[in-house]
């Protein structure tokens, strides 16, 4: 099979994305391999892919990311891009640039060595009210609901030139009811004739600069069982595969049935895991690139992500905790790093004290420390990943991980940043409001300041800390 | 201590006011305030003062207030356990009354404090009445202590303040309004969130030298007007770079204020950026014509 692959890579022009497979078992298994695309950083798999928002990773201005991260790839959905697409032209496609620059890369500031992945949606994406056409797919914009159609993808996909394309799929999302059976019908025959427009336009428009196309193609693997999507997947096995460049996996149970002549191809996951025990889970599939949308949710919640793959053996019976919530103001003194040896930027110069201070003071800071911090947590989880797969003790160590740490993440308590309209879903009349007021009215404590009594007047502050600044006068 | 919480009262031994996390009440003496700065152990530390809103009709409690501020500041000092490492800046409160500044001047300058603030401004005040504060109080201080006037950050105030004698300043505006998607440039303030940016791929300002703006050739993050649109108050990054930019463009501006003065051409310096401001010149503010003229710089007269 190896000897194929290189064959098979050997025939695509040297401007092409090659996926290299360093270690693979026979069957369904983890597996190490190296993607390369000229002019960006390899990247060594299994790893991750930064998630972004409107161009950029959450909390991290692109300084920030080029300087305190080690992502060196991104997802980026267009969806973030075309407001009132296509009423109006979007602005990003206005941006005009020599054909061997992609505008959207230009656009978004993001650093030249960094793997540019695009797709329709966002992790998560939102889901949308009105169901996909045979046409188009629906997708949320920050002005609204709306229709992407499969030609205006393709029209965006040749127009901003990203490295690598996700193709659009008739998914249904997990936030999403159980599509029915006449839709199932349907899923398949959708995604086949939208990937033959991808991967037809990769050589359309006559904007070609990498050999014979603009971009490569990621082709959707759709999260219904192969048999319900036998006749698209061997559409992909015998017309299209040599004009695919990889995979997108939608529900990881698709890999256990995949195409033998699929399988060279990297995959990408938009399984949304929720933990890193599903993570592994995928990993154990033979799983190559994730995006992980819960990176960004613990950051936004105030957890600081804190386990290692292999789990080190310290002692102890009880389960140890995935991540550290930040909030409580048990941190309030404590000077110790977020995870003790982390050598992020935010555990080499702060500390759990200030990072705590932060979050209680909705400094925009708190979250872009914590941000750095948990990419760094899973750069090192990957690292670890690749290291333990190579040595042959991929199983042993999952399974010490799944006994050493909790299976969920810990519980959301504080309040993030404030919700945007691209992000939720409204549920209609009544509903709580996304963004609670910051202050309130402060009248109905009249009465409490003018019974309040307070201290001498040499009281310093020694004396004052022992009730805590600023000293609570009797509370009635 | 100046009262932006809606409750809060203040005696003779210090401000009663309501925690706005909690709305538990609270006390903050001249003493506590100082002990706890010295806690904290900041290079520069501030009296706790009096203030009252420069707006406010109440002639008498303004007075009260600047009295008040004096017996303060000097129990402040008596407080002030680390005098050698820490400088206590005493605050000058007087309102807009000329009169009630120039006695807390001389009050609080015979207390020899290492440095001196000029409080209780930026207060929603006329600018003209500003420019009179300044300039009566920077006239009355020794020359060899800073002078610090405090919450001011508009370019055309630190400039006009320069000329007027003062040294430092602070103020959230320029990081404030960053996160409101505004970009402060030599040309004005842009509202960067204005549709007609939408599609502008020009710099935030052309060539600024700061990360944000610089070109990638030159080791920048080429970030566009346009891209200021895309994020400006839906995604914090949008806020962390156009507060780059910002604060970059003060700094810069003190700076070449700096370089003028040392170069003894800052007349010149004002007018060259009342120039950059204000293209047409019979659009200059009034209160800086005069305030400047009041110091010998004719904005009108090349």
């Amino acid at each position: 099979m190896a000897d194929n692959l290189t064959l098979g890579l050997s025939q695509l022009p040297d401007e092409m994305l090659s996926f290299t497979i360093l270690k693979a078992s026979e069957g369904i298994a983890p597996r190490l391999g190296k993607l390369a695309f000229p002019g960006r950083s390899t990247i060594q798999t299994p790893h991750y892919v930064g998630n972004t928002s409107r161009g950029v990773i959450p909390h991290l201005s692109q300084d920030m990311f080029s300087k305190h991260t080690n992502i060196d790839a991104v997802y980026v959905p267009l969806e973030d891009f075309i407001e009132k697409a296509p009423q109006q032209t979007p602005p990003v496609y206005k941006l005009v640039l020599p054909d061997t620059e992609s505008p959207l890369r230009r656009f978004i500031a993001l650093k030249q060595d960094a793997l540019l992945i695009m797709g329709a949606r966002r992790m998560p994406p939102v889901a949308a009210p009105a169901a996909n056409t045979n046409s188009a797919i629906s997708i949320l914009t920050s002005v609204g609901f709306r229709h992407l159609a499969s030609s205006d993808y393709v029209a965006a996909a040749q127009r901003l030139r990203p490295d690598i394309v996700v193709g659009l799929g008739d998914i249904v999302y997990k936030q999403q009811a159980k599509p029915s059976n006449k839709r199932v019908a349907k899923m398949g025959d959708r995604t086949e004739a939208w990937t033959k427009d991808i991967v037809a336009g990769k050589s359309g428009l006559g904007k070609t600069t990498r050999g014979d196309s603009c971009y490569s193609v990621f082709a959707p693997i759709l999260p219904i069982s192969h048999g319900l999507q036998s006749s698209y997947l061997d559409e992909l096995a015998d017309e299209m595969r040599d004009q695919l460049s990889g995979l997108a996996i939608y529900d990881p149970g698709s890999l256990v049935d995949l195409p033998e002549v699929l399988s060279p191809l990297p995959r990408l996951s938009f399984s949304e895991p929720a933990s890193p025990q599903q993570l592994l889970h995928e990993l154990s599939l033979g799983m190559d690139l994730f995006t992980i949308p819960f990176i960004n949710a613990a950051t936004d919640a105030g957890i600081a992500l804190d386990f290692t793959f292999p789990p080190s053996n310290e002692p102890g019976s009880a389960k140890r905790p995935l991540g550290i919530n930040m909030w409580p103001s048990t941190h309030a003194t404590d000077l110790s790093p977020l995870s003790s040896g982390c050598e992020c930027y935010a555990c080499t110069r702060h500390h759990r004290a200030y990072l705590q201070h932060l979050l209680a003071a909705k400094e925009m800071l708190g979250w872009t420390l914590l941000q750095v911090h948990n990419h760094q947590v899973m750069d090192q989880f990957f690292a670890g990943v690749r290291t333990s797969i190579g040595k042959g003790s991929f199983e042993e160590d999952r399974v010490a991980f799944e006994t050493v740490y909790e299976p969920e993440l810990p519980e959301k308590t504080g309040q993030g940043p404030r919700v945007r309209g691209y992000q939720f879903k409204s549920e209609g009349p009544g509903e709580a409001k996304k963004n609670l007021s910051a202050y309130r009215m402060l009248d109905e404590r009249k009465e409490l300041l003018a019974e309040a009594s307070t201290p001498s007047s040499g009281a310093d502050a020694k004396d004052l800390e022992d009730i805590g600044f600023a000293e609570v006068a009797e509370r009635q | 201590m100046v009262s932006l919480l809606k409750l809060s009262k203040v005696t003779e031994e210090g401000v009663r006011f309501l925690s706005p996390h909690d709305g538990s009440p609270m006390l903050l003496t001249p003493e506590h305030s100082i002990s706890l700065q010295n806690s904290i152990g900041s290079d520069i530390i501030m009296q706790l003062d009096d203030v009252i809103a420069t707006t406010s009709p109440d002639h008498a409690r303004i007075e009260e207030a600047m009295k008040r501020s004096v017996r303060w500041l000097d129990r402040c000092i008596a407080a002030h356990k680390k005098p050698e490492v820490q400088n206590l800046f005493c605050i000058i409160q007087g309102g807009l009354d000329l009169e009630l500044r120039r006695q807390c001047c001389v009050e609080m300058v015979a207390r020899d404090t290492p440095g001196i603030a000029i409080g209780g401004l930026s207060g929603g005040e006329a600018k003209d009445a500003y420019c009179k504060v300044v300039d009566t109080c920077t006239g009355l201080l020794p020359e060899k202590k800073p002078r610090y006037v405090m919450g001011v950050g508009y370019p055309e105030d630190l400039v006009v303040s320069i000329a007027l004698g003062a040294d430092m300043f602070d103020c959230v505006w320029p990081t404030r309004t960053a996160r409101f998607g505004n970009a402060i440039t030599s040309s004005g303030t842009l509202n960067l969130r204005h549709s007609s940016y939408a599609a502008d791929f020009s710099p935030v300002e052309e060539g600024c030298p700061c990360v944000c703006c610089r070109p990638p050739e030159q080791g920048g993050l080429g970030i566009t007007r346009a891209y200021i649109y895309h994020v400006a108050a839906k995604e914090t990054a949008g806020a962390h770079l156009l507060s780059m930019h910002n604060v970059h463009y003060l700094l810069t501006l003190m700076k070449s204020a700096r370089t003028a003065i040392i170069e003894d051409r800052y007349p010149a310096f004002v007018k060259g950026f009342f120039a950059k401001l204000y293209p047409d010149r019979s659009k200059y503010p009034e209160w800086a014509v005069m305030a400047l003229k009041g110091v010998g710089v004719d904005l009108l007269v090349d």
